[in-house]
This record gives C-alpha cells, structure tokens and sequence, in this order.
C-alpha cells in the first residue's frame, strides 16, 4: 500500500483550446480514489503523469515519501522504475500474446511464476487463457488487462476509465472484480469515471475535475448530495422517466442495471428532468428482504 | 416530500440506531435512525435539522387521537385539497408548518375530509429522516 | 544455353542488400515512427528521394564519392581496402541507399499503427524499449515487415541505372541481370534477353504473389 501525494502543473492542448492543469492531490494508503469530471477536464493526463507516460511541467510526485517527480530536484522516474498496475481505457493487450502469454510477459526476472495462476484462477480467466485478444468480448478484454496489470504485485493500480465502453450489467460485474482485486492485494487505487453510480459504489474518495483544477474533493456521498441525508436505503441513478398519475408523480429511475419507481409529488420533482442524477432515499426499516430459490 | 426544520433536542443511542428527538416548535418530533454521533456529522444536540417524511407516510385522523403507538403528532385545518378517482392529496396547515399527505380516495370520503376540516396528522418514528 | 551467372549475382545481391537492409531499416523506421525531433522531416526526406531521383543521378554522386581520386574514396581505399567503384561491395551499398524506402516506409507506418497504449502498457509493466520492440513492436507488425522485406528485395532485382553507373559491366562481379538484358538487346541477341526478361518477369511476380496472399490472409483461408 501506498501513500501519495500529487502536485502537478501542466498545460494541455485540449480540443476546446489551451487547458491548464493543476491539481494538487493526497492518497492514502489503501484508498479507492476517483477522479471525476467530463471529458477533456484532464483526468487521463493525470494518471499519465503519474504513471511517468507523460511529462509534467512542473511539480511533485512523492510516494511512501519518495519522490517519483520533482522538478526542483529534476528526479522523474521512468514508467518501468514506478511499479504501477495501469489499466488502459483501450486495454491494450498484446495481439500477438494469447492471454496467458499476456500476462507471462508482465512477470519480472526470477519473480514466482505462480502469481500468473494465481491471477487467471482469480479473475476467472482460465477458459480463455489460451486464447488471441481479437478472440475475446470487451468485458473479457478488460479482465485480462486487469490481471496483466497485478501480475508484479503494484502498490498502486491506476485504472483509466476502464468501464466506459462496456454495457450496464458488464460494467457492474467488473466493478465487482475491481472492489476484489482492490481489497485481495491491499491497493491504493485510482479510477478515473464519469459515473456518479459507480463512483458511489467504488470510491472511498472523489475528487471532481472541472477544467483542469479540482473544484471539490470527498466522500462520494457527500460531495454528490450536498446535503446528507440519514436514510440507510441509498442509490443513487439517473430519471429516465417522470409521468403524471392522477395527483402525484411516477419517477422511473436507472439504478445500475435496474429500474425502480418513486411516488414523487410535484414540489418535490418541479426542478428534476429526464436524465438528471438522482439520489433514492429511503429509510432501512421499509424495505422487505425474501431470498431467492 | 414533507421538510419541517427544527433543532435537535436528545439523542439517544444504543449500538448503531439513535432515537433523536427534534424540537419543532409546538410540537418534538420523534425519529430512530441507523446512525450515531460518531457516524453522522450533523448528530450533536442544538443543531439545526431537517425532518423529512413522504406524504405517503402520513395518517390523518379527526378527534381526539390517543390510544395509539404514534408517536409523532400534530393537529392542524385542511388548507387545501385534490381529489383523484384512487388518490387524494391534502394539506394541513398546522403549528409547525404545512404538512402534505396522500390518502386513498375512498378514505377521505369515509373521513368527510374537506378544506377547512380539523386534523391530525400522524407520521410513525421508522418513517422520518433527518437532513442537514 | 544463357549465362545463368548475371541471374546468380542479381539473387545474391538482392539477398544481401535485404539483409542489410533490414538491419538498417528497424531502428531507422522505429526512430522515424516514435521521434518528436525537428530533424524528422529532413530526414524522411532524404529517405524518400530515391522514389523521385532519376537512378543515375544517385549514381553519379556515388561514384563521384567512391571514386579513389576523391578524398572520400581514397580515404576508404587507404584506411579500410575498400574499392567501392566498380565492384560488389559498391553495388551492394548503392542498392542499400536506392532500395531504402522501399523497406522504411512499410515498417515505419507499421509501428505508426499500432496503439501507443501497446508499448506503453509494456513500459509500466517494467519492460525497457528494447524488449518492447522486439516482443510487443515487431511481433504485431509481421505483415509490415514481410512487404519491406519483399519490396526491398524485388526493387533490387530490379534495379539498372545505379548498378550500370557505379557498377559497370564486369561478368560474374558486377553484371547482374537487367544489365545483361540490355547487353543482349544491343548485341542483337533476342533470345537470349528474353530468356532472362521471362525468368525475372516469373519470379518478381511470384514473389509479389505470396506477399498480397500472406498479407490478405488468403493463405491461411486456404489452408482451413
């Protein structure tokens, strides 16, 4: 585990013109940490710095008090001399590797062979361990990229929105796999997402990027409802649907992979719209529990 | 969604659920919640609160209302009224602010809810949140 | 009975000018596929002029370069006994530099088309560039490759203006094939020139062949 401390300027050419980022960031050990924002806001460039993909203009990178980047002292360590996991958002696995070959190669001289069992049994892999990257779906991509990047045992996982492109019920099963693997080899992780869903559900710590500077920084929750609110029965989603029944309001709102609906009155919903996120409340005493044959 | 402010008056706790009573004015409200002091920030005595129940939580009975495990009561008149074929909506104004609820249609017939009506309204101790 | 010596020599010269070429050619296209430097277009164009150069241009300067009565030439004759005029040697280093972007280009836009992801997901995983060029880079590029490699060595067969300006004419040394076609033709000895027109004519156009069959993937189609 490891902690980190992020200080990092660096001027962007960013598609709505020159982005200057500044962020100044501190991990603790064992966190899952997202960085938030839309896109172009900077966050890959973050993790790239941090990884050593990408030069910094100037700043500080220290981990277990040990300087990555220090443009006062001129140190940047070389991507190879970080020990980081980093999941790519296009996963870029090897073509030519089948996937057990994928993560053979990540191993390290003289390191135990065994780690790469270990990996293929755990993230479940052994089925497709003998097969081409083009052979597998995106979700499968994903897993082998994931266990390619724990195959030399990194303190720290960075994980460049390796959600997006996956559907609903997939991204949910891999977040599964990341809170895992997360929790299994005592991570400090970073993810970048535009999920406030997942963010929720994954993250110890947000931090939210709006045009290259962190304008806020905290518990998911709180930092997303500006408010707490001390109903145990939280999700939080997005309306897709509002219609009128007779005096009240059904909110239909996506939760994950599920649809739920909410009895609204029309105060309380006057400043909602299709698409808005939404947090669902409700008290842990209403709801009922029946297992499932 | 029914919001009343008010100021936390005791909190009670044992294991993880609080019972916290919030002074409304006329009338204490009374909530269990699954949070302490250590886990909520906004638990200390004197803060400011919001209580928040939905209007589906709310019960309305006319006269005298004692024999029953309710904790939460406050009388008030029917300021207003909307009647549905299934659903109704009124709103009582009361000492501590206006509260919104929802009843079948059938029982505000039965009640001979109208505007103007003496109420009391009731909202069970499970049914409240608190928010900052 | 035809000569087969002139067909001999230009085998062996292709053979060898491929070889060396591609030895060249794999760092040069890496640095010209990854390089931010200002002196990339400069040299991407000294790389491509022999696309555009009639032959005898490039031949000229280079024998003017080898010759033993200019410095150049007469430094490489005292210090390392090399004559570059006139023999071997000299036409094997004039078809390295004519026959460059035959090889370069392929291999260059093929480590361009590949992610930038791949090699930097070798990079933090701890493994240095040179590994990541020949485990990750080159493996993924094979199809790349193979049209340099072919390319080269057809372009080689191929070549005249060159070979007759720094080369000349010498039997078993420097007269390769398409020189001894054109010998016959002034001799008036048709057979002859098209004996070996119709032997280089079948094998560059076998040779072509495989690459668009491998490349297209027809083989492997075929074989399933």
């Amino acid at each position: 585990m490891a902690t980190i401390k992020i200080n990092l300027q660096k001027k962007l050419n960013a598609a709505s013109g020159m982005l200057h980022l500044d962020v100044d960031m501190n991990i603790e050990k064992g966190q899952l940490v997202t960085i938030y924002g839309e896109s172009g806001a900077g966050k890959t460039s973050i993790l790239r710095m941090l990884a050593g993909l990408m030069e910094a203009d100037s700043g500080q990178i220290l981990v277990n008090e040990k300087h990555w980047l220090s443009s006062q002292e001129r140190i940047c360590l070389k991507p190879q001399e970080r020990r980081i996991g980093f999941v790519f958002q296009d996963y870029a696995l090897f073509p030519n590797m089948t996937v057990k070959e994928n993560l053979k190669f990540a191993l390290e001289k003289g390191q135990d062979k065994s780690i790469v069992e270990e990996l293929i049994e755990f993230m479940e892999l052994g089925d497709l361990q003998n097969r081409h990257p083009e052979k597998l779906s995106g979700g499968q991509k994903q897993r082998v990229a994931l266990a390619r990047a724990l195959v030399r045992k990194p303190e720290i996982l960075l994980l460049d929105e390796p959600l997006s492109a996956l559907d609903a019920k997939m991204r949910s099963k891999l977040q599964d796999y990341i809170l895992k693997v997360h929790r299994k080899y005592h991570l400090t992780t970073l993810l970048i997402s535009h999920e406030v869903g997942e963010v929720i559900k994954m993250a110890d710590k947000i931090f939210i990027l709006e045009d290259g500077k962190i304008s806020k920084h905290g518990k998911p929750i709180d930092v997303f409802s500006s408010k707490q609110i001390s109903g145990k029965f939280q999700f939080s989603g997005e309306i897709v649907q509002i219609e009128k029944e007779e005096i009240i309001f059904i909110v239909t709102v996506l939760i994950g992979a599920n649809f739920v609906k909410i009895v609204a009155e029309e105060n309380e919903i006057s400043n909602m719209k299709v698409g808005d996120k939404v947090i669902v409340a409700s008290k842990a005493f209403n709801p009922i529990l029946r297992k499932i044959n | 969604m029914n919001n009343l402010r008010g100021k936390i008056k005791t909190i009670k706790t044992h294991g993880n659920i609080s019972q916290v009573k919030v002074d409304l004015g006329e009338v204490c409200f009374c909530t269990v919640i699954i949070e302490t002091p250590k886990t909520a920030s906004y638990l200390k005595i004197g803060n400011p609160i919001q209580v928040v129940f939905k209007e589906t939580e709310v019960i309305i009975g006319k006269g005298k209302q004692e024999d029953n495990s309710i904790q939460n009561k406050v009388e008030g008149k029917i300021i207003e009224m909307e009647k549905g074929k299934i659903l109704s909506k009124v709103i009582i104004k009361t000492g501590i602010g206006k509260i919104s609820s929802f009843l079948t249609t059938d029982s505000a017939e039965i009640l001979e809810l109208e505007i103007g009506t003496q109420v009391c309204a009731m909202i069970q101790t499970t049914e409240i949140m608190l928010s900052e | 009975m035809i000569d087969w010596q002139p067909l001999i020599l230009t085998f062996e010269l292709a053979l060898v000018t491929t070889l060396l070429l591609l030895v060249v050619s794999i760092p040069l296209s890496y640095w010209l596929a990854y390089t931010k430097s200002k002196f990339k277009p400069i040299i991407e164009t000294l790389v491509s002029m022999p696309l555009v150069l009639p032959p005898t241009v490039l031949g000229f300067y280079l024998l003017i370069a080898f010759s033993p009565s200019n410095s150049f030439g007469m430094w490489l004759d005292e210090n390392l006994g090399l004559r570059l005029i006139f023999s071997f040697e000299g036409l094997v280093i004039a078809s390295i530099i004519y026959s460059l972007p035959f090889m370069v280009h392929p291999i260059q836009a093929g480590f361009s088309s590949l992610p930038s992801s791949i090699s930097e997901a070798s990079y933090v995983l701890g493994k240095s560039k040179f590994i990541t060029l020949i485990k990750v880079l080159l493996p993924n590029i094979k199809k790349s490759l193979l049209t340099g490699i072919v390319l080269a060595f057809a372009h080689t067969i191929g070549e005249f203006g060159v070979v007759l300006m720094i080369g000349g004419n010498i039997p078993g040394k420097t007269k390769v094939a398409s020189i001894a076609i054109y010998d016959e033709v002034e001799a008036l000895n048709y057979g002859a020139a098209n004996s070996y027109s119709l032997i280089l004519f079948v094998i560059t156009f076998c040779i072509l062949l495989l690459v668009y069959l491998v490349n297209g993937g027809y083989l492997r189609r075929m074989i399933q």
